[in-house]
């Protein structure tokens, strides 16, 4: 607990400053559901929009929930394949319920990472989840 | 302006700022109990009586928020927020230190803009303009699909590239005058807002902010 308290305070204490010093490959979540057997194709979960207007950029300015979310889960995205696998892989899934509401079966996600291969923007897979009960996330 | 002035001035900003941010998460429905408690915190500070454990209340919780969330929920943004949290609860704990405190987020603020600048143009991908083209490519912080279309535009995100790296990397020499340290701080407000607009940064603008009163009483304190 004390160990991690230190690592969790340090790099706000002494901070590196180092944003974007390389762009590496970009996580996207994606999730399907179990039901039956039968599994719903897989979708990105919290997707951009295809369009931002400047007045909803500057309403953005002091109201922005959804979108810190997805910063969130990309941040989530990269600690979890660096390493810290358990809490992220909950948070995820719980983001990923609370957003696709009342349904029933089970939730899997995976983490596909995208980065340039030539002219093409290409996506590998990266991790897979176990499958977890909705109702049990609900709770 | 005076230490005091400065002070207080970052604690109602740092207030108002944290005040929105818990409205946000208490409006999504999580972990209510520990942003009404932060909330409240908030309006303690704004009240400016005994804000010393008003400010421990918010570093508090704050730690509390970094283990409850894996770490920081939003980047740097929540890193800044808990360092002008510990500056001025260090001022208020140590007040024989209160203007090392101080002084340390402002060389803070200074770094965070100098060494961002200086790791981008030791790197030929940002030099080219190739690291912005593929920030508006195929990373996750453009805020719409049809922002990507700027990575057709690369002699825009070249030009864009190397203001940034510019700016970031002469803002320490803005210290040297208080007119310089007013317009450094309005470019870097702009720089900012850019963020916020493009990729969604809302809280690195509030929160950088609330760290300029410290900057314009460290340049007067130091070169005054």
């Amino acid at each position: 607990m004390l160990r991690r308290t230190i690592d969790l305070l340090l790099p706000a204490l002494f901070p590196s400053w180092r944003f974007f010093k390389q762009v590496g490959p970009s996580p996207r979540v994606e999730y399907r559901v179990l039901t039956g057997g039968c599994e719903s194709e897989w979708r990105e979960s919290h997707p951009i929009p295809e369009n931002v207007g400047l007045k909803r950029m500057v309403r953005r300015m002091f109201w922005n929930p959804a979108r810190n979310t997805q910063l969130y889960m990309v941040s989530l995205s990269e600690r979890l394949v660096s390493g810290l696998v358990e809490h992220s892989a909950a948070e995820l899934n719980r983001l990923i319920a609370e957003k696709i509401g009342e349904q029933d079966g089970e939730l899997q996600f995976r983490l596909m990472f995208m980065a340039p291969e030539g002219d093409q923007i290409v996506g590998t897979v990266v991790y897979e989840s176990e499958p977890v009960a909705l109702q049990e996330l609900r709770v | 302006m005076s230490f005091d002035a400065m002070m207080r001035l970052t604690e109602v900003m740092l207030a108002l700022v944290i005040l929105q941010t818990c409205v946000e998460h208490y409006w999504m429905g999580r972990d209510r109990v520990l942003f009404a408690a932060r909330a409240l915190a908030c309006v303690w500070l704004l009240v400016g009586w005994q804000s010393g454990g008003a400010v421990g209340a918010l570093w508090i919780t704050h730690l509390i928020l970094l283990h409850r969330f894996g770490g920081p929920y939003n980047g740097g943004a929540d890193k800044m927020t808990m360092l002008i949290t510990t500056c001025l609860g260090a001022a208020h704990l140590f007040p024989a230190w209160q203007e090392l405190a101080m002084a340390y987020l402002a060389v803070q603020l200074v770094l965070s803009y100098f060494v961002s600048g200086y790791v981008k143009l030791v790197n030929p991908e940002w030099r080219s303009g190739q690291a912005l083209v593929d920030v508006f490519r195929f990373s996750a912080y453009p805020v719409s699909e049809r922002l990507r279309g700027w990575a057709d535009q690369p002699r825009l995100l070249w030009l864009m590239s190397w203001s940034v790296i510019g700016f970031e990397v002469i803002f320490p020499l803005t210290l040297l005058h208080p007119f310089a340290l007013l317009g450094g701080m309005v470019v870097a407000g702009t720089f900012h807002l850019a963020n916020a607009f493009l990729f969604g940064l809302n809280r690195f603008f509030w929160i950088w902010l609330c760290a300029y009163p410290s900057l314009i009483w460290f340049q007067d304190r130091i070169f005054g």
